[in-house]
Parts: C-alpha cells; structure tokens; sequence
C-alpha cells in the first residue's frame, strides 16, 4: 500500500514535471544559436520561467521519491510501475486537454496497466 | 548510423543507474534503525558513493537521450525507453537478486509492448496534424 501511494507520487509528479517544463520551454522559444552570449541570455529567461521551475521542482519530487520507495521496494516492481506515467498523460490528454486518443494508444495504456498489475501480483 | 549506440549507451546507463540507486538505498535502510522515518534515509544518502555513482549515470542517460533527440525523431528515440523497463528487471533479477516470478516477467513484457504502442501512436498523430497545416 505504502509502495503504491509512492508509485502514485511518481507517476503525478513525473507527468507535471514533464508539462511544465515543455511549456516552460515553448514559452521561452527555439534555441537556434551557439554564441555564448545570446546563450547566456536565453539561460536567463529560462531560469527565469516559473513553469520550467515548477517543473524541475516536480522533477526532484520524482527523482526523491524513486529513491525512497527504493529503500524497501523491489526494483523489478518499482521501476515498470512508473511506466503509468504513460497512461496518466494519455487520459490528461483525453479528458483535460480534450484531444483524441487514438486506438493504438488505447491498446497501448490498456496493455501497460495490465502488465503493472501482472507484476505487482507476485 | 549513429543514434543506436548513442541510445543504447543511454538505455545500458539508465539501467545501470537505478540497480546502482536500489543497491545504495537497501544498504542505506539495512543500516538505519528501524522505526526512524523515512527522511532520516537522507544525510545518508548523501554520503553514499553508490547513490552518487547511480545518480551520475542517470545524468548521463539523459543527457545522451536529449542529444539524440537533437537529430533524431522522438517517435524514433520514445520506443526505446521500452528496452530499458526489461533491462532494469534483468539487472535487478541477475545483479540484485529479485526474486522476479515469470508472472512478473510477463507482465514486464506487456508493459513494454504497451510503452512502443502508446509512444508510436505520437507519430501518426503528428505526422496527422503536420498534413492539415501544410494543408
């Protein structure tokens, strides 16, 4: 129970990180160059963006918990778990942002939660 | 071609990384008192060169992941973090010794072959979305 409220906190933060940061990124537009100055200043914005570091924050959360739950649970169980993190964005995609989810990516989710739960029986 | 040995490095660090993490974080709670939260894990872990070592090979990992994507398509790059979810259970089965029962086994395999369809379906999308704006 413990190992999945921790894999829950991954998946969630895993997926808002992911979000922030590629809307952080769209926000702060296309890198097309290599002069150090205009990349220092891009560097700035980004860091600057509180949607690239409310991502990052979430990133850490991931990252911190991955490792706690690590300390009691099985890599072989934990680590396949966060895959979720693909059926979380694919149903934030269909009922938050309303886009049409494929069948392909249906049979995708459907297939990944059953595999979590085939490796969480044993 | 040079995006498969860049991935597959990629893919062997990931993997390598969170058998190094699991290690160092089972050392780490086998030590700690048993009834000490949760946090008290942390100055340890600090201290901990195999948790460094794990970490640093994540950094790694992603940071290849990321210059692949430079030139390579992410519908190309995204199917192949099913690789590392087998690799990971592997190395946790041969080098941790998890018990991983062939009921785990089977459902490591759904879950990749989920991971390639899910990630697949982008490209079509994409490609979709692509020909409605050029019209």
């Amino acid at each position: 129970m413990k190992t999945a409220v921790m894999i829950a906190i991954i998946v969630l933060a895993d997926s808002a990180g992911d979000v922030l940061i590629t809307k952080g990124m769209k926000q702060v537009g296309e890198i097309s160059t290599i002069k150090p100055k205009e990349l220092l200043s891009i560097a700035q914005r980004v860091l600057s963006n509180r949607n690239f570091l409310s991502g990052i924050f979430f990133m850490a959360v991931t990252f911190f918990s991955f490792l706690t739950v690590l300390s009691w649970a099985d890599l072989s169980l934990v680590f396949p778990a966060t895959s979720l993190v693909y059926v979380a964005s694919g149903l934030g995609a269909k009922f938050i942002l309303k886009e049409t989810v494929s069948l392909q990516r249906w049979a995708g989710i459907l297939l990944v939660c059953l595999g979590v739960a085939l490796t969480s029986l044993s | 071609m040079k995006t498969y040995p860049v991935l597959a490095v990629a893919i062997l660090a990931q993997a390598t990384g969170n058998t190094f993490l699991s290690k160092g974080m089972k050392q780490i709670a086998s030590v700690t008192i048993e009834d000490s939260h949760w946090l008290a894990l942390f100055p340890q872990a600090i201290e901990s060169p195999t948790l460094w070592f794990g970490t640093a090979l994540l950094i790694i990992s992603f940071l290849l992941f990321a210059t692949a994507l430079s030139w390579a398509d992410l519908s190309f790059v995204l199917p192949t973090i099913s690789v590392e979810v087998i690799l990971t259970v592997s190395f946790a089965d041969y080098f941790l010794n998890e018990p991983v029962s062939p009921m785990r086994w089977v459902g490591t395999l759904f879950i990749s072959i989920g991971v390639i369809l899910v990630s697949r379906s982008g490209r079509q999308m994409r490609r979709a979305s692509l020909e409605k704006e050029n019209g």
